[in-house]
Parts: C-alpha cells; structure tokens; sequence
C-alpha cells in the first residue's frame, strides 16, 4: 500500500492505495491521524483501494474520532466496491461520510 | 409341674395367671411385643412373685462383660432396682457363678446373705429362693425370691422347682428380645447402608451406548464400595474419565469415594489437562482428608478426534494398553496417590503420559481384580487378565469386561475387595478416522457424509506479508468454483480475517508458525478450514465484538459470522493447536 497526501482549499486529501490490511494498516493509520493533526479536514481517497480489511477500518474509525475530538472534519471519497463492502459488514456506512469523488467531499467538508 | 396356684391378685395388682405355662406364654408375648425390655421385666418379676406366692421379687442380670450383677427389676416392699453387686457377692452371685439354683430355708443360717438391704429397709429376710437365668452356656443373671407368703414364711423345695423353671423362661424371653433388638439395629443400618450404595451408584456413569468408546463395571464387595469410575463428556468433545480406589472398605472409604469423584468430575469441566486437575483433587482431599486415608487414581481425557488419550496416575495400578498388534504395554504411576501430600515435586500439576490409541484398548482397574480369587481358588493377575482380553477379542469392549468379571464375581462366594475395571476401545473411531479422507488427523465430521472435493490446500508462515498471497488464492479459487464478484469478495474477506487472527491472538504475532488453509467444495457446500499449531485457544472468548462500541482492532470475527453461513471450531487436534472450519453455502 502506498498513500499521497496533498493540501487542497483548506483541507488534506489522502489517497490511499492498494490493500490495507494487517501489514500495511500501521502505515495508513499513521498516515490518517498525521492528516487529522494538521487540524484541517481531511478527505480520504479509497478509489485505489482493492482491499481494506478490519485493522485498516479500525484505523479509518480512529483518525474519525480523532477529528471529532478536535472538531475537525473527516470524509471518505470514491470509495471502492471492495472497500464500501467491508464498511457495511461493520455497519460504519452510516457513521462515515461517504462522498462519490474527491470534489465532492472537499465541498462536503468546507 | 403344672401345679395349679393361685396368684395373689391384691398384692401385684396384676390379671390372675392360674397357669404355669399360660404365665410362660404371657411373658414371651410380652418380651416379643414390647420394644422396652426394662418394663418388660418388671412386669415378669412381678408374674412370677405372685405366682410363686413370694413376698418380694429381684430380677439381676449380669452387666460390664460380667463383672457386676444389677437389679434391672424389682417387687415387693422394697424396691432394690438398680442395685448393683459384684458378680460373685451374695447368694446371687453364687448361684450366677455355679448356674445352680439354690433354697434358703432360713437365711440366718447361710454365711453368703447380705444383710444389709434388711438394716436399711427394717424388712427381715427370712427365707430365699434364687434360680439363674440362662441358656445354655450363655449367664444371664438370675431371680431371686423373697419369703413366702403365709404360714411360716419359708420356701418349700416344690417353689425352687417352679422357679427355676420359670427363670429358665424368662432368660429365654430375654435373649430373644436382646436378639430381636440387635436384629432391628442390625436391620436398620442395613437400610441405611443400601440407601448409601444407592447413592454411590447413581455417582457412577450411565452406560454410553453400543459404540460409545467408554464402558466400566464396578462389583462392591460389601454394600458400599471404596472403589469408583467415571467418564463424561467435555463440550469440545473430548471425554474425561477417571478410575480410583480409596485405601480401605466400608462407610469411611465409601465418602471419601464420593467426595473424591464428586470433586474429579466438577473441576474437570474446567480443568482441561489431566495433570493439573489431578493436582487440584489432590490439593482439595489433603486440606481435608482424615489422616492415613488416601486415593490412588487414573484419571485423563481421551479425544475420539485423534486417539489420544492424556493420562496422569496417582500411585494407580498401572493401566493396561492393549494395542492393535495384541501387545500389552503398562503405564506405572508417576506421582504419589491423592491425598498423601499436597506438595509436588512438579509445581502445579502431577505428571501426565500421552498415548495414542490407534485402534487399541486402554484398561484401567483396580487390583480387586487382579488379586480376585478364581474358581480354583488362584489369583487372576495381571497376566490372567491380559488372557481373557485376548480370548475375547472378538467382543465389543463392555462383553470383554463381563466376561473378565464374571471370572471372579461368580455370585457364590463373597469378593475379595470392590472389582471396578474400564475400558477405554478405540476402534470404532480408529476406523472412522481411517476412512474419514479427513486432511491430517481430523475426524469430526467437517464436511458431511460424502467425499469433498479439495480445491485448494496451502500452508503459509504466520506473516502479515502472506496474506495478499492467501486473499489472492482464495479469490481465484472462489472464482475457479463460479462465485460471483461478491460472494468471492466475501469469501477473501473471511479468510483474511481469520489468518488475521491466527497470526495476532493464536501466535501472539510471532512470525514463526505455521498456517494450514484447505478449501473443498462438497456439492453446494464451499468448506473452509483453517488450522494453525499454537496453544489452543478459549473458542468462548472468540465473539464478535458490539458494533456499538468500535475500537481500533477487533472487527474480523464479526465480518467472518456476517459473510459465512456456519462458522466453528472443532475438537482440538491431537498435536494441538486450533482447526477454524467454515462454510458458504455456493
């Protein structure tokens, strides 16, 4: 897995990239919550996301507690098929907001 | 002798007797009827004063393993009872001591009368009768009577004749009743010893059925026994058993058996291993135990899985195993029985043996029946024993046992010691597990009655870095089997998590172990098993964590229960670790 982050309009977008699971969940989590403590919103890219397991969801609920703690905003964007799976056998499809594109959530968090 | 007399209603104020043997009859109808002897005899003295026409009346009865006679019932104007002589003191004793009875015509003349009552009571003595009561060589005291009544006061050697044979009957009497009373106790504690045995019987287990692996006898050889068995089952399907033997018969052997067993079966529900269990019935019986009384015990747990049997022998006899290839093979003690010491050498726990079963036999008994007499009046053995089991080899585990039993409890003579033996046979699941096609040692019914068809077999280190190469194996072979995009997504993901877990919680991250994944499809049936070789885990903690209350880690059980249709582990295997089966209807 490798993951890009970029400033963008006030916010930080997070792309994630290949399959987070149990050997590169560490990795993303430690990506995700730098993101938070940049104190802006943060809007993670799951469109290169093949596969995200339930240490990499766990990691994704941590950096959104983490936001909430500080008021700050978090977002999953173009959320892959395999990925949107996973978050509704957690049942976190109605705790995440999830927008169809990377624009959509930098509008959903200004 | 069967003088007609008159008894003298005023005095005794009794029913008129007129008959020496309607007087006979009326005091053994008394003694058989009553249940109080003391009165019993009162009212025989007081017949027999009146009959005999007599002043007064003494019944003595020899008392401390003969030492002393005591008064146990008087009549007459002074009332003696309880007074207590030495065995040979006075005209009574004599009489008990030469069992002769003996006419004092007139007592001032006799060297061995005890004057004494008279100066207490103001009453003169003037003539005695004495006769003892006793039947045949058993003394039991004697009667004594005092003055005649009328005329000059003095016995005729015709009321000696009636006395005697009146003390003849009244020690008749008193013996039964003395007989009766030891019968009644006697029958009374054997009531209460069949409700003991009772409840020792319901301790044993009930039989399993035809091809259940475990079957025992035990044969006390008093009412209650010393010795016991046990077996039952454990929820993952292994079975406890235990065989012991506490040191000595009767009553206090029989509770301590009870306690024993009681306390073996209750902590091995939660006791898994043999050896520590073993240690924590020994902690429980030394904190209490009486001293000098102790349990020798072979106890284990056998997996109808694979065969096993994990045993551990406290100062037991040892064990038989009967294997396949007609060899018999012992396992000795290797600790000390329960309840002699509560420390061990070996920490916590009593040392305990593996033995795989393959098919054979493992015995266990106590030496009631090696030592157990023949007809022909020789000891069994221990090689005897091993004879019959060949000689029966042909029958099912429970006819091999009555056919050793019925060599020694043959019904006519009393046992030697309780005969207790069981017998754990293999061979029915030895079998199963031959044509089970089950992979490794696995006989738990994991894919149903027909043959599944493996698709997929891989063993991988307990590495994250693996897990693409297992999600990837498994998404092509969902493919390869025609699940579509989603079932096959939902497939990866169960596997996933289930190594996930495996490597995090069974392996506790280490990445030295081992990850057995075999996938096999059985006509609609996807079947997934998932074995790993760590300590085996406590399946009761493994639940889906509360989707209310998401942390950080500890989802994937709940995504494995979402996503497959049955979800389980089975029975341990032998060589350890855990074997996860899963299955997705296609």
């Amino acid at each position: 897995m490798i993951h890009n982050i970029k400033e963008q309009g006030g916010a930080v977008i997070v792309a994630l990239e290949g399959d987070v699971d149990l050997q590169s969940s560490p990795d993303a989590r430690k990506a995700l919550l730098e993101c938070v403590g940049r104190k802006m919103p943060v809007v993670v890219d799951l469109s290169g996301v093949g596969y995200i397991d339930s240490s990499g969801v766990a990691s994704l609920v941590e950096s959104l507690q983490s936001a909430r703690k500080i008021g700050s905003k978090l977002v999953l964007a173009a959320v892959s098929e395999g990925a949107l799976r996973v978050l509704q056998l957690a049942r976190l499809d109605k705790v995440f907001t999830i927008c169809n594109s990377v624009e959509a959530g930098l509008e959903k968090v200004k | 002798m069967a003088k007609r007399q008159t008894a003298d209603a005023s005095d005794g104020g009794e029913v008129q007797i007129y008959d020496h043997l309607e007087l006979l009859s009326a005091m053994g109808q008394e003694f058989a009827s009553s249940l109080d002897i003391e009165a019993s005899l009162k009212r025989a003295i007081e017949h027999i004063t009146n009959y005999v026409n007599a002043e007064g009346g003494a019944l003595f009865m020899l008392n401390d393993e003969g030492k002393t006679l005591r008064c146990h019932a008087s009549t007459g104007p002074t009332d003696i009872t309880g007074l207590t002589l030495d065995a040979d003191q006075g005209i009574v004793g004599r009489c008990v001591q030469n069992n002769a009875s003996e006419i004092i015509r007139d007592v001032s003349k006799d060297a061995g009368f005890h004057g004494g009552i008279d100066e207490k009571t103001g009453f003169t003595t003037k003539s005695i009768l004495c006769a003892p009561m006793s039947v045949k060589d058993e003394r039991i005291g004697a009667i004594e009577l005092i003055n005649k009544r009328g005329g000059d006061g003095l016995f005729e050697d015709n009321d000696l004749h009636l006395l005697q044979a009146m003390s003849a009957s009244a020690a008749m009497a008193i013996l039964n009743a003395r007989m009766a009373e030891a019968l009644v106790e006697q029958e009374r504690l054997a009531r209460e010893l069949e409700l003991a045995a009772e409840i020792q019987r319901s301790l044993l287990p009930e039989a399993g059925g035809k091809d259940y692996p475990l079957s025992g006898v035990n044969h006390a050889a008093r009412t209650v026994s010393g010795d016991f068995y046990d077996f039952f089952p454990l929820d993952d399907g292994r079975i406890c058993f235990n065989l012991g033997d506490v040191s000595g018969k009767g009553m206090n052997a029989a509770l301590l058996m009870a306690k024993t067993a009681s306390l073996f079966r209750c902590l091995g529900k939660t006791v898994r291993k043999p050896g520590r269990l073993m240690a924590r019935v020994n902690a429980e019986i030394c904190e209490t135990a009486t001293r000098g009384m102790f349990v020798t015990m072979a106890g284990g747990i056998y997996d109808p899985a694979t065969g096993i049997v994990l045993l551990s022998n406290a100062g037991h006899e040892p064990p038989l195993f009967h294997d396949t290839n007609d060899n018999f093979h012992d396992m000795p003690a290797e600790a000390p029985p329960l309840g002699i010491t509560a420390m061990l050498a070996d920490g916590n726990e009593f040392p305990e043996t593996e033995l795989r079963l393959d098919g054979g036999t493992l015995y266990i008994f106590t030496d009631g029946l090696t030592e157990g007499y023949l007809e022909d009046g020789s000891e069994l053995g221990v090689e005897g024993f091993k004879a019959v089991i060949r000689e029966n080899a042909n029958l099912d585990a429970a006819a091999r046992l009555d056919a050793v039993i019925k060599l020694i409890d043959r019904g006519d003579v009393a046992l030697r010691d309780d005969l207790t033996v069981l017998a754990i046979d293999d061979s029915k699941n030895h079998a199963a597990r031959q044509t089970g096609h089950t992979p490794s040692n696995v006989t738990i019914d994991v894919f149903g009655s027909d043959e599944p068809e493996l698709l997929l077999s891989l063993t991988v280190p307990s590495q994250a870095d693996r897990l693409k190469l297992v999600r990837n194996a498994v998404l092509e072979t969902a493919k390869f089997c025609g699940c579509d995009k989603d079932v096959s997504r939902d497939l990866v993901i169960a596997v996933d998590e289930a190594c996930q877990n495996v490597i995090r919680h069974a392996y506790g991250g280490s990445p030295n172990g081992k990850i057995e994944l075999k996938i096999c499809r059985n006509e609609d049936e996807l079947i997934i098993l998932l074995r790993d070789f760590a300590e085996t885990i406590d399946v009761s903690k493994v639940q889906p964590r509360d989707l209310d209350d998401i942390k950080p880690g500890g989802l994937g059980t709940h995504f494995i229960r979402e996503v497959m249709d049955e979800v389980e582990f089975l029975a341990s295997p032998g060589d350890g670790g855990n074997l996860l089966r899963m299955m997705k209807k296609l």
